[in-house]
């Protein structure tokens, strides 16, 4: 079974205020896909993530996509088809720059 | 699900521990600061509001950093927090042993200056003979080590013509990294202005010959940190946000605990011994200035404008007295 992995050498971090801004955004019902809620640098290139982003993030811990998709299916209102492509699209994006790994 | 965002903190701080120096160059931006150091257990104290305000990094320069007694105690201590520690040196007191210290106190990169290829030039300009030999031998102790270096030169009338050179010494000393820093008019560098600075013209040569040698040249970074090559069409790898990183992505921290947007800008925003980080890099107007620049003089209707952001504040402020006016290296 594959495993998802973040790079060690990533160095990244939540910012705390977007985030509270983000979650205010969210009770209201309001979009939050332009709210960057953390950020990413490594070897040169910084990435700013939203929210969903910022915890696809968080879950690459060595589990694997069933275990990302069933994690935050819950806390999202979508279908799980399209949550599971869209988490996999990020994570190969994510792969492609050097920010994550996968492994057998 | 990638976005802009508004930093709350520096990704990195360039931290200057001492102004103690002991080379003598023609460039040097911060000869003429204070010797006011910060304790050492204060700057530990400083180190530890800097990690938690979210600084991925920390590059220590001076001065001349290794001439800090404390410096490996401070590396340690920043590492230990989890920040990642590099290094500005010149390389002199750098030998085997020194290197594996630097390694073993956390420094994962070091960059030594070297102005040219050829030692003669590169001693002169430093001011101290044998400076080349030194800096050549300091890049073999710490790769030895296994610390990653690169080379820091700075671009003047010394060596603007010969890149070519420049990157075949780069590739022999097997630097992973070649650091084309813009000459500033800041300290030194302002009196030395006229003998060392090149006409924008000569800029503008430089940078497309240096664009080429970037693009050509594979397995070795070659860095330009200057917002200016926009205008033509380029921008660095690592250059994240339009216009200049100081004050957007970085912050430089003075001997004495002084803040400024970056080395060269002698502007004192906050002070790290008694200022709160966060709120100085949320709240301070010349920061916000810096971010939100406005195109004046020849900036007015450029159409490079948006990418290049009027490029380099700290030499518009030393030549104009204003930040926001156009770069004097503009050859547009």
């Amino acid at each position: 079974m594959q495993t998802i992995h973040r790079n060690p050498n990533v160095m990244w971090r939540e910012e705390a205020d977007a985030l509270a801004r983000v979650q205010e955004a969210l009770d209201r019902g309001d979009e939050v896909e332009e709210t960057g809620t953390s950020v990413l640098f490594s070897g040169g290139v910084m990435l700013s993530l939203n929210f969903l982003g910022t915890e696809i993030w968080k879950l690459c811990d060595g589990r694997t996509m069933d275990g990302i998709v069933a994690e935050l299916l819950p806390q999202f209102d979508v279908e799980e088809a399209v949550l599971r492509e869209d988490v996999q699209a990020f994570l190969d994006e994510l792969a492609a720059k050097g920010f994550i790994t996968y492994a057998e | 699900m990638q976005n802009e965002i508004v930093l709350e903190a520096p990704l990195t701080i360039n931290w200057a521990i001492n102004n103690s120096c002991n080379f003598a160059c023609r460039h040097c931006y911060s000869r003429t600061d204070t010797h006011e150091e910060i304790p050492r257990d204060v700057l530990l104290a400083c180190l530890e509001k800097v990690a938690k305000a979210g600084v991925f990094s920390v590059n220590f320069g001076g001065g001349e950093p290794l001439l800090h007694s404390g410096l490996l105690e401070i590396a340690r201590h920043a590492s230990g927090l989890g920040l990642r520690v590099s290094m500005n040196s010149n390389g002199w007191l750098i030998d085997r042993e020194t290197a594996r210290a630097l390694r073993d106190a956390g420094f994962t990169k070091v960059g030594i200056s070297i102005d040219s290829h050829i030692s003669e030039i590169h001693d002169q300009f430093r001011g101290v003979a044998g400076s080349h030999g030194r800096a050549v031998a300091a890049l073999g102790h710490l790769a030895e080590a296994g610390i990653t270096t690169s080379i820091s030169t700075v671009i003047c009338r010394i060596n603007h013509t010969a890149i070519d050179d420049l990157v075949i010494f780069a590739r022999e000393q097997r630097a992973g990294q070649l650091n084309f820093h813009n000459f500033k008019c800041s300290g030194l560098g302002l009196s030395h202005k006229d003998e060392l600075d090149l006409t924008p013209g000569e800029w503008q040569e430089f940078y497309r010959r240096a664009l080429a040698a970037k693009e050509r040249e594979k397995g070795l970074d070659i860095s330009l940190d200057d917002p200016i090559i926009a205008l033509l069409g380029a921008r660095d790898a690592g250059s994240l946000v339009k216009g200049s990183v100081c004050g957007k992505l970085s912050l430089n921290i003075k001997a004495n605990g002084d803040m400024t947007p970056c080395g060269f800008i002698p502007i004192v925003i906050g002070n790290i011994v008694r200022d709160d980080l966060k709120q100085v890099w949320r709240d301070s107007p010349v920061l916000e200035k810096m971010r939100n620049k406005k195109a004046t003089g020849k900036c007015s209707g450029c159409s490079k404008y948006e990418d290049c952001l009027g490029g380099c504040s700290a030499r518009a402020l030393a030549l104009t007295g204003d930040l926001n006016s156009p770069d004097p290296h503009c050859w547009a």
